[in-house]
């Protein structure tokens, strides 16, 4: 078992359901995103997505897209990025970072390199929305010898055979997509979840977190018992362009009741 | 030009988000059983012929040749298809491929607004839905474009992020075909984005270089010397000179886009001068032109469709192979390559195609009046009109303009 899915089933001992919360660093500013890392940190969320913004998001939706090009202006470098990390992972042993960005920033920055950088700035594990499975070789052997996860992504359009071999890859936990699109509100046509999580806990014994559109206690509660983790992120965005940093304080206190 | 796999050489594959995989790989299914199939082959050159009236001639340039003194210069007059561009090739290919699959509805970027208007053409012709993304900005400088495209049934949505061009457009159409992948197909306008997609439109403007190769037999008895084509994201270059690729003694030569220089977010060079460096964005690698980072960078160029921050991985890895000589042709240099077309031949270039005519002009002289030299002329100019009398500072256009308005405010 890796050190990632031990971390998610001890600390699920605690909790019936875990948070993720997502931050694009270097939005508003840099130091702004750590504050509001550090907030989210202190609030107790197990784990903490961190957004390294990308020109093109092709998978977002207009929240983080904004906050993508706007934090770009602030020119962020992969570099400066992980060095914020390990200090957050040092002052905050209790939870765990993901890194969270598009294919070329990573592949620019040398996708066999970054594992062990990562690693070592006590980063847990990576979401790269546009590497497919099936053209991961390089990164994942040097994940794993980093002793970092590559997280893998089901949608409610992947086949099962398709299921079947990504749960079959997977190690730390898989981040299930809620619904078709991309991140951020749906347009109210949300699909039951609860024969698509069925579904895929049939494959695999991994924690499943759920993201995609889920922004209230409401919608956390809804997972409780089907899923491990649920994920915010454009919810969180929002919450902080309507109200800063405070606002999405009260929003995440709010989330488990 | 057959993949492997996707791949050419390290560039191409297919880069998306899991949501997509399904569709993207029904899609690859669809295209290789189409794409062998005599009577779906013959049901596109049929409509090619009888919708968009190819074949395109060759058209000798007695005038040009005898002033330049160097080799004989033919024109591949793929301004003379329908909608006055090679892009009609690409919708009418892809058009019936739709067809074929049972679905209903095409979602297309567009920068310049060439494919948003030849998609929304084969869309009222098939009888599918269509949606053009196109930047806010491109938008504004190409209303006419927007014009016809909502004349035609189609729904533009205006692009607001980024920098509101055909980069952004293309992100949002994979944010489109992301909420309905299974019911809309993605008619991406050039030889790039994920697999199928480079082959496939490489393969369907295909009929560009081997109606040259007939025709060039048929007028003068032998293969050209040299081919020209401009290349932005890669499609009329790769139409006309895949089909020449193993006859060794065909040169064949790409022009870029030089803008205004080689400063960063000035042109768009991605293929020579060391300016372009490997990357994998919007759905497929290529060369792109990025920082250190690896974010995409700004673009120029006086011709929109140009105007594109990554190229057909196939260009990207002929011109690695050396098989394509990549050369790049200013604003300037083109605008005067512009003028000299017109004023020789009477023809009427995109500007687009006027890198491809400036990069031979510079070249030609060298050569021996034995020697044949085809320039691709991928669209035709008189339709931008307003880009054209911009870039020329025609001094009457703007006063037609005002007078035109205060015509219209007073009917």
């Amino acid at each position: 078992m890796s050190a990632l899915q031990h971390f998610i089933e001890t600390r699920r001992k605690d909790s019936e359901i875990l948070l993720m919360t997502h931050v694009v660093y270097g939005y508003p500013t840099v130091d702004e995103s750590l504050a509001l890392m550090r907030d989210l940190l202190d609030t107790g969320v197990e784990l903490l997505e961190v957004q390294f913004p990308f020109s093109d998001p092709s998978a977002d939706g207009p929240s983080i897209l904004n906050a993508c090009h706007e934090a770009l202006e602030n020119k962020p470098t992969l570099s400066a990025c992980l060095e914020d990390m390990a200090k957050l992972s040092r002052d905050y042993p209790d939870s765990r970072i993901l890194l969270m960005s598009y294919l070329n920033p990573f592949y620019r920055y040398g996708l066999e390199r970054l594992p062990k950088d990562a690693a070592q700035s006590g980063i847990s594990g990576f979401i790269v929305p546009d590497l497919p499975l099936e053209l991961a070789g390089a990164f994942r052997s040097a994940c794993n010898d980093a002793d970092v996860e590559p997280v893998w992504m089901l949608t409610p359009e992947t086949p099962a055979s398709r299921m079947q071999d990504i749960c079959a890859a997977a190690t730390g936990l898989l981040y299930c997509v809620s619904r078709r699109g991309v991140t951020g509100k749906s347009d109210g046509n949300a699909q039951p979840l609860d024969d698509y999580l069925a579904g895929i806990r049939t494959y695999t014994d991994l924690p499943l977190a759920v993201g995609f559109g889920i922004r209230d206690a409401a919608q956390v509660a809804a997972l409780t018992g089907k899923a491990d983790i649920a994920i915010l992120g454009s919810g969180i965005l929002d919450a902080f362009n309507a109200g800063g940093r405070a606002a999405v304080r009260d929003l995440v206190q709010s989330l488990r009741g | 030009m057959k993949s492997d796999q996707g791949f050419f050489g390290r560039f191409g594959g297919s880069y998306i988000p899991e949501i997509l995989h399904a569709s993207q790989r029904e899609l690859v299914a669809a295209w290789e059983e189409a794409s062998v199939d005599a009577d779906f082959l013959a049901l596109v050159d049929r409509e090619m012929q009888q919708y968009s009236g190819r074949p395109t001639p060759l058209t000798p340039c007695p005038n040009l040749s005898r002033t330049l003194g160097g080799a004989q210069v033919y024109l591949k007059r793929e301004d003379l298809n329908h909608s006055g561009a090679h892009k009609m090739n690409n919708v009418i290919g892809q058009g019936l491929l739709v067809k074929r699959m049972g679905k209903k509805r095409i979602i297309a970027e567009t920068g310049a607004g060439q494919h948003g208007v030849a998609s929304a053409l084969i869309a009222a012709r098939l009888g599918l839905d269509c949606t053009v993304y196109m930047g806010a900005r491109d938008i504004e400088r190409q209303y006419p474009n927007v014009f016809w495209m909502k004349q035609l049934g189609a729904t533009v949505v205006p692009v607001t992020s980024g920098a509101q061009t055909l980069r952004d457009a293309l992100d949002e159409a994979l944010r489109d075909w992301s909420s309905d992948p299974s019911g809309s197909h993605y008619l991406i306008g050039t030889a790039c984005g994920p697999a199928p997609y480079p082959e496939m439109v490489a393969q369907f403007q295909s009929v560009i270089g081997r109606e040259v190769r007939t025709q060039s037999l048929e007028q003068f008895g032998a293969l050209p010397d040299r081919i020209y084509a401009c290349v932005g994201g890669g499609s009329n270059a790769a139409g006309i000179l895949l089909p020449f690729v193993d006859d060794a003694a065909v040169e064949l030569v790409g022009i870029e886009a030089g803008g205004r220089g080689q400063a960063p977010g000035e042109h768009s060079i991605r293929l020579s001068d060391g300016l372009g460096s490997p990357g994998i964005a919007q759905g497929f690698a290529t060369m792109f032109l990025q920082d250190d980072q690896g974010q995409l960078m700004e673009t120029h160029s006086v011709a929109a469709g140009l105007d594109y921050v990554g190229v057909s991985p196939i260009l990207a890895h002929l011109a690695e192979t050396g098989r394509v000589r990549m050369s790049a042709a200013g604003d300037d240099e083109t605008l005067s390559a512009f003028r000299t077309l017109l004023r020789h031949e009477g023809v009427i270039p995109a500007l687009e195609s006027a890198h491809a005519v400036a990069g031979a002009l510079r070249e030609i002289p060298k050569l021996s009046p034995e020697q044949r030299v085809v320039i691709n002329i991928s669209g035709r100019g008189d339709k931008d009109i307003f880009n054209v009398a911009s870039a020329l500072q025609d001094p009457e256009f703007n006063g037609f303009l005002q007078r035109y308005l205060e015509r219209e405010a007073q009917a």
